[in-house]
């Protein structure tokens, strides 16, 4: 894969990344993978090479739903990237997926960091933003043949504590 | 777990460069001059010093460019990649290197002109750097500085703990408080929590401009000897009771995936120091914690021990860490309000204190003769200080500390 261009960063996935190389190819295709252990069976939310829980080498990629919870949030009022001011002040979730919530321990989840946008892949209105609020997947094709996984909110009520900064 | 090098080691000098915004020289002039300044604080000369170490993150001088310009010729050194949380992490292998026999006396430097050359914050170089490997899944979604990095802990920690601004912003209110009696701060002005609230947003919900540390130039330095060799010295030895080193919460850069999200490395950590410092928090008459936003410090008093889990917003707005109160924080005004070193001068306002050599509006500071005054252009030396911590901060996940006394 070459080097893209997005909002005036270079994204370098070289043909040697053996994390995130395929992962990207997934999302191309409008799917959303993760890492399944072949060891002990559990999901992963970051692409590593080794089982977190049992250390097992063997993985496969594992498609997931992208349907999942807000856990997190951040409103980036300032943002040092040129190529993101037309966007600011613009929101970036962490979302819980809804496969393997709260396995192995009550606090472990699959959480993916991306943008929350509307159906025009314009920033959601802060308003909007707040953890608890129900999130699916959807993916944004660059010109550039790139492809980035990304989150609207779903029609679902909350899940959860629901919270957002009451400003 | 070892604790048979507790007090067997000494900080026996420190020194600083002018904290500018605007050094106006290089890296390596301002790391000489502070290693330079350091052994002048410990009597000590270049022969004396044979051990160098210093930390950096490309933005630095290395050991063996700065041993030519002060004739140092060193048994051991080495520059370590990383920021904040190296401080303390140092002291410790400079301890190991020490007792391995790999040389007798070491000094720590960092180097950084922090706000002029390569931010931290991001904009410039940094931000201009082609995104590959992890940050593929952050950077494309715009998320790229400190702060961002940290705010879903935060974030998450103010919904869970019911921390608001306000409560944040007492941190800044008191560290500012501090730095107005210190003539090297670059903040000297003392605000109010309104002025917090009313900066302007960097990262919603979590931080406002005033939340957000001072990116400084500067070069800081501290030297380790034994106990032994630091009685023959210049100044009254500062000892080490207890450190740990860079420890970490469960799965590193990935922390966000594992466990609860608003712990922090200080939880894993802290238990440790303790038992090899022989002492509870109870002894402990000043803390340094690291500042880089007025969140950081909330949430390691919390992990650290300090007081309860989610009590961090009452522990840091009643007073207890003013100057004054029972255990003061960041009494130079930390990187809020003095500098944003990485952590040194955290370290090195510690070192002073426990000597009675703070330097403040008091007119006989220089011969250690304070009015115990706290109010503004007044003293900031607390009074009788025989015990203190530092706690260095690097990510969530990571986190560093000492434990040092008189
Ligand atoms: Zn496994």
């Amino acid at each position: 894969m070459p080097v893209y261009e997005y909002r005036g960063l270079g994204i370098n996935i070289p043909d040697n990344d053996s994390e995130y190389k395929e992962y990207f190819e997934a999302a191309g295709d409008h799917r959303l993978v993760v890492r399944k252990c072949l060891g002990c069976g559990l999901l992963r939310g970051e692409p590593g090479h080794g089982c977190p829980w049992c250390a097992s080498l063997e993985w496969e990629w594992h498609e997931v739903s992208g349907k999942g919870t807000i856990y997190s949030y951040q409103i980036v009022a300032h943002t040092v990237l040129p190529g993101f001011r037309d966007w600011a002040p613009y929101p970036i979730v962490l979302v819980e997926l809804d496969e393997q919530r709260g396995q192995p321990t009550p606090d472990d989840g699959l959480r993916i960091t991306a943008n929350l946008l509307d159906e025009n892949m314009a920033p959601e209105k802060e308003e909007n933003v707040a953890i608890g609020g129900r999130v699916e997947v959807m993916f944004m094709d660059l010109e550039n043949g790139l492809t980035l996984p990304q989150f609207k909110l779903s029609d679902e009520p909350p899940q959860g504590p629901v919270w957002r900064h009451p400003v | 777990m070892g604790t048979h090098l507790s007090d067997k080691y000494c900080i026996v000098g420190v020194g600083e460069t002018e904290y500018s915004r605007g050094s106006g020289r290089s890296t390596r002039a301002m790391a000489v001059e502070a290693i330079s300044k350091a052994m002048g604080d410990a009597g000590l000369s270049s022969g004396d010093v044979d051990g160098l170490m210093s930390y950096h993150g490309g933005d630095s001088i290395p050991s063996t460019t700065v041993m030519h310009d002060l004739g140092i010729r060193p048994n051991f050194h080495m520059d370590c990649s990383g920021g904040g949380s190296s401080t303390e992490a140092l002291i410790g292998l400079a301890m190991g290197a020490i007792e391995a026999g790999m040389c007798d006396t070491l000094a720590i430097y960092r180097s950084m002109n922090g706000y002029s050359q390569v931010r931290i914050g991001g904009t410039g170089v940094r931000a201009s750097a082609p995104v590959a490997g992890p940050d593929l899944t952050k950077r494309p979604y715009g998320l790229v500085s400190a702060v961002q990095n940290f705010a879903f802990t935060f974030t998450r920690h103010m919904m869970e703990y019911g921390v608001t601004n306000e409560h944040l912003a007492h941190i800044k209110v008191t560290h500012s408080n501090h730095a107005s009696n210190n003539p090297k701060a670059l903040m000297k002005q003392r605000v109010l929590v309104e002025d917090v609230i009313n900066s302007r947003w960097i990262v919603k919900p979590c931080a406002h401009l005033l939340d957000c540390c001072l990116e400084t130039d500067n070069a800081t330095c501290i030297i380790i000897t034994s106990a032994e060799r630091a009685r023959d010295l210049k100044q009254r030895p500062t000892y080490v009771m207890g450190v740990q080193g860079r420890g970490t919460k469960p799965g590193g850069d990935f922390h966000y995936q594992h466990g609860p999200i608003t712990r922090v490395a200080g939880y894993h950590i802290g238990p440790r120091i303790f038992e090899m410092a022989g002492i509870t928090h109870d002894d402990i008459d000043v803390t340094s914690c690291y500042d880089a936003f007025t969140y950081t410090a909330l949430l390691q008093f919390e992990d650290y021990g300090f007081c309860e889990k989610g009590e961090g917003k009452d522990y840091v707005s009643s007073g207890i860490t003013d100057l004054g109160g029972k255990r003061p924080n960041n009494t130079s005004g930390g990187h809020l309000c003095e500098a944003y070193t990485h952590g040194m001068n955290m370290v090195i306002e510690n070192v002073r204190q426990l000597r009675g050599q703070v330097d403040d509006y008091c007119p006989r500071w220089q011969e250690g003769v304070h009015t115990y005054d706290y109010s503004e252009g007044g003293c900031r030396q607390v009074k009788d200080t025989e015990i203190t911590m530092s706690m260095g901060w690097g990510t969530p996940a990571i986190g560093s500390a000492v434990i040092l006394r008189r």
